[in-house]
């Protein structure tokens, strides 16, 4: 360790979907020694901070020449696939959808492998929500439904809810009740007021009979009834109800409970208040949804083959990719954390991967660029679970900025196709 | 191409008391200018009308509440999607989705296609502000800005808790400084806290919100008097207690009266303008309103009107969504935004064979046709809430062309019009002139913008040119020449360009001392840090606040 440590206040993590944004990260040597504040789950995602700053595959080394390779080799496709991986900036997001739309590309990312269900129940029925500030000033029941934040979310019970003090919540944990849901293995936190236990089979209908109980009537069998209106009366008396869920860890066979959480939290409001509460993993993701939803009018899954977005869930890229229907690939953001599946698929694709650790990455990319990691590299905007915006800053240099080179990479676009 | 002369065409141009004349309009830098060396460029436009790019001053086009609306929404944009246009200008035009809600893009071609160079958007969480910045920088053409909701402000109801109200003000000016907003919006005040209290209706403008001395009376009064003592150039953008409930107008008289003497804007004034008792009975109460307005020069309105068809109800106003999701049966978002504001969406569609929706219909009308000044009371759908943006040009002929309002008016349902002015019968036609005034000279004049909404010398070189057709609804839907900024951006009514719009914001002072307090409560409640708050990179310069 030499030289004077540099210290970054108000740093955003994007190790989950928290986005906490009160890391002191403290950087000496041009590496990060540390980041206060941060959990174990966020440590590992600030690592050290290190980078590969290589530019693999080319034929050139001039990167504006590497730039009008990928462009033509993109060009050429007949049905290409721009890919939106975690760690990018909402910036770097737009500029590869913008890429997307000028090449008539498939467009997706990572939601359509994991927390699709809840999107689509929720464009189905709508969604009563609530962002987590208000959760944490004024949820007094908070209900973790299939859900332990302790591991994927660990510090949304000190910084959101249970524990801290709120606004209607001077005593903070003490004026709480917490409900932990046990749905098969899937199970809440330990130290809950109340445990309420399910097998996954019996889920569904738990979750109608609870409705039918907060609406003052009985459906299901005793043994369920008894549970369920244990659960009704508490949810009830509630000020603000708030169920916790995590979009990332679905049943383990699908059986509805995103569209039944949704319908369930939006009914409690017709006796008292309350919201659902979903969680994301980290990196953007709820930015990616974001940024397509404001540019195209749909968050995942965009097929612009026709010129047009169109609206292709139930056909996303892994199926796509599945029966060969993808002849190239742009894949943007962190290759090491897409899903195993996409990763598999992509084998034998011709793909051009541009992200932090491209060069190191196991996917199978013909060119291999490598940019910095928003938050930490890279400055712009990120999502936070509850889809509120978060500014990022660069605490360290990155080897390009990946907004810029996605712009440079559609201006090759554009002049190809004007010169063609 | 920077200069310009345009030549023949009759000049709409209220602010400079011109009303059809045919003159010369020079464009020198994006700017109107006196002269032009005799070897300018030209633009013929002989027999064509010419008015400044029209300013909307009440709409939800970028914002987090927008984008929640926009994921709602994939069957409409599957029924609505956008090629990219063909563009001269190197800009990369981009594919887009419409409907109610259209994607960013779309919006600023669509805007700009319809003549419109100026647009606000009306709600946005400051918490949020940051989002709506990015959408600006994707919706082309068009400038924008925005209304910072401050009434169900958790910090800002605490000091008029305390009596705090110099400090309320530095708060609001904190607020607009720290997101680059433009203007104070209150959206029903107190109203969406006491919906996250599940307190459901707000019977006087003397409820208490909290604390005794929190009242939405306390809450307009000391913001109308925060924007009026920061000089901001827009006064507070009022919407108002129990929107679409029967009888809501007498809480809309009772606001307006509150701040009698102040300066204040009153917005979609139609979805506050009802008689009648709630749960019971439902009557036109334009003519209360009008008459109001008409009375009190510092008071100025938008209407709000509704169009038959497809809407997208989308606003801060949480309460009120959940009794049209209860109503209707359609899907519904709730969104509780922290200390700040909530958000409720619910699609929505106006039907003319519907009673309520045909009574709203004719209580817009009204407010515009019973308006004795139409500087002070503008167009607006508060779209996508009583419609599209797109609707305008159909609004516009309703008011211009009383055969065809007649006949439309034969045509809706009648149940609940008895007695109503419309039905009764009203002459009053716009004349182009006031068109120009209600879609951009006076909201120009609202919002405070000196370089807007009109065509004198130093104005924005933003000019709508419209071929002269007798069904203005066609009209005013396909401009002949769009300019913005001095460049043409629609071209024998075609989209050519599509420069990227300037932000329109103030940054007004406020005491430092502020900060202590306000970083105190930061740690106590925010989830988000202070440090965090503040939008950074804005590049244009901002509007002047202040004395005037």
């Amino acid at each position: 360790m030499s030289g004077a440590a540099r210290f970054e206040g108000n740093a955003t993590c994007l190790g989950c979907g928290c986005a906490c944004d009160d890391i002191t990260v403290v950087i000496n040597g041009g590496r990060i020694t540390e980041a206060r504040n941060a959990c174990a789950l966020g440590l590992r995602w600030f690592g050290d901070g290190s980078l590969p700053g290589a530019v693999l595959g080319g034929r050139s080394a001039a990167i504006e020449d590497v730039l009008g390779e990928i462009a033509t080799m993109l060009r050429s496709a007949r049905a290409p696939l721009v890919y939106l991986a975690p760690d990018l900036t909402s910036e770097a997001q737009r500029a590869a959808i913008a890429i997307a739309d000028q090449l008539r590309a498939f467009l997706d990312g990572v939601t359509s492998s994991t927390a699709a269900e809840g999107i689509l129940a929720a464009q189905r029925r709508g969604r009563a929500s609530a962002t987590l500030g208000e959760i944490r000033n004024r949820a007094d029941v908070v209900v973790f439904w299939a859900v332990d934040p302790t591991l994927s979310y660990p510090r949304f019970q000190s910084r959101y809810a249970p524990n801290p003090v709120g606004v209607h919540l001077p005593n903070g944990r003490k004026d709480r009740t917490v409900i932990a849901v046990d749905v098969g293995s899937q199970r809440g936190p330990d130290d809950a007021d109340m445990r309420v236990q399910m097998t996954a089979e019996e889920e569904p209908l738990f979750l109608s009979s609870l409705r039918a109980s907060l609406a003052g009537r009985t459906v299901g069998d005793p043994p369920i009834v008894a549970r369920v209106t244990e659960l009704a009366t508490r949810l009830n008396r509630a000020k603000y109800a708030v169920i916790v869920t995590d979009a990332e860890s679905p049943p383990p066979v699908s059986n509805g409970r995103a569209d039944s959480l949704i319908a369930l939290t939006q009914s409690l409001n017709a006796t008292t208040r309350g919201s659902l509460c979903t969680l994301r993993a980290g990196g953007n993701r709820n930015g990616a949804d974001t940024t397509l939803t404001w540019q195209t009018g749909f968050p995942m899954a965009v097929d612009f083959s026709r010129g047009v977005p169109r609206y292709r869930p139930e056909d996303a890229a892994l199926p796509r990719l599945a029966r060969g229907a993808i002849d190239a690939a742009l894949l943007v953001g962190a290759a090491a954390a897409i899903p195993a599946t996409v990763t598999d698929a992509l084998r034998g694709v011709p793909t051009i991967a541009i992200g932090p650790r491209a060069s190191e990455s196991a996917i199978d990319a013909s060119i291999r660029i490598d940019t910095g990691v928003a938050g930490i590299h890279e400055s712009g905007i990120a999502f936070r679970t509850d889809d509120l915006p978060l500014p990022l800053r660069a605490l360290l240099p990155t080897p390009r900025d990946t907004a810029s080179l996605l712009k440079a990479l559609g201006a090759a676009i554009a002049a190809q196709r004007g010169s063609a | 191409m920077t200069r310009l002369r345009i030549v023949g065409g009759a000049i709409h141009d209220p602010a400079n008391g011109i009303d059809g004349d045919v003159r010369d309009i020079c464009i020198d830098g994006g700017r109107i200018v006196a002269s032009l060396p005799a070897d300018a460029p030209v633009l013929k436009a002989d027999g064509m009308v010419i008015m400044a790019g029209g300013i909307d001053i009440h709409a939800h086009i970028a914002a987090t509440s927008v984008s929640v609306g926009r994921r709602l929404l994939p069957e409409e944009h599957t029924l609505d999607p956008v090629a990219a246009p063909t563009l001269d200008d190197g800009t990369i035009p981009r594919s887009g989705t419409g409907g109610t809600v259209p994607s960013t893009f779309t919006t600023g071609y669509r805007y700009a296609g319809l003549g419109y160079t100026t647009v606000f958007d009306a709600a946005v969480a400051p918490v949020a502000a940051r989002q709506t910045h990015a959408e600006f920088d994707d919706t082309p053409i068009i400038d924008g800005g925005f209304f910072a909701l401050l009434g169900n402000d958790e910090y800002l109801h605490r000091q008029i808790a305390a009596n705090e109200i110099g400090r309320a003000k530095d708060y609001a000016a904190w607020v607009l400084k720290s997101t680059g907003a433009f203007a104070i919006k209150i959206v029903n005040p107190g109203g969406v806290e006491l919906w996250k209290r599940n307190v459901r209706e707000v019977k006087a403008l003397d409820d208490p919100v909290g604390a005794s001395s929190v009242t939405p009376r306390r809450i307009l009064e000391v913001l109308a008097d925060a924007a009026i003592g920061l000089g901001l150039p827009h006064p507070a953008h009022i919407h108002c207690n129990n929107l679409g409930v029967a009888g809501n107008v007498s809480m809309t008289l009772d606001s307006m009266r509150a701040l009698e003497g102040r300066r204040a804007h009153f917005t979609h004034l139609q979805f506050h303008s009802y008689g009648g008792e709630r749960g019971k009975s439902w009557s036109s109460a334009a003519r209360q309103v009008a008459e109001y307005v008409n009375s009190h020069p510092e008071v100025t309105g938008d209407v709000g009107q509704v169009m038959f068809g497809d809407a997208t109800t989308l606003t801060a106003d949480g309460a009120v969504e959940y009794l049209l999701h209860t109503s209707t049966g359609r899907k519904w978002i709730n969104a509780d935004i922290e200390l700040e504001t909530g958000c409720g969406i619910v699609p929505y569609t106006y039907k003319d064979k519907a009673a309520i929706a045909s009574l709203q219909w004719v209580v817009g009308l009204e407010l515009f046709l019973l308006s004795a000044d139409p500087w002070r009371m503008v167009l607006s759908t508060d779209h996508p809430n009583g419609g599209s943006f797109l609707s305008y040009p159909d609004l516009i002929r309703l008011l211009m062309d009383r055969a065809y309002r007649d006949e439309k008016l034969k045509s809706v349902n009648q149940k609940m019009l008895a007695g109503s002015a419309l039905a009764d019968g009203i002459a009053r036609e716009y004349t182009l002139n006031e068109i120009a005034i209600i879609t951009r000279a006076g909201p120009a004049r609202q919002l405070g913008l000196r370089q807007k909404g009109h065509l004198g010398v130093g104005a924005d070189a933003d000019i709508t040119i419209y071929s002269r057709n007798a069904d203005y609804a066609r009209m005013f839907s396909t401009p002949r020449y769009v300019l913005k900024a001095g460049i043409l951006v629609v071209e024998e009514g075609q989209l050519r360009r599509a420069p990227a719009g300037k932000r329109i914001y103030v940054q007004p002072g406020y005491d430092d001392s502020l900060l202590r307090d306000l970083g105190k409560y930061f740690e106590a409640y925010s989830a988000i840090q202070l440090a965090n708050y503040p939008v950074t990179g804005l590049c244009d310069a901002p509007v002047a606040t202040g004395a005037v």
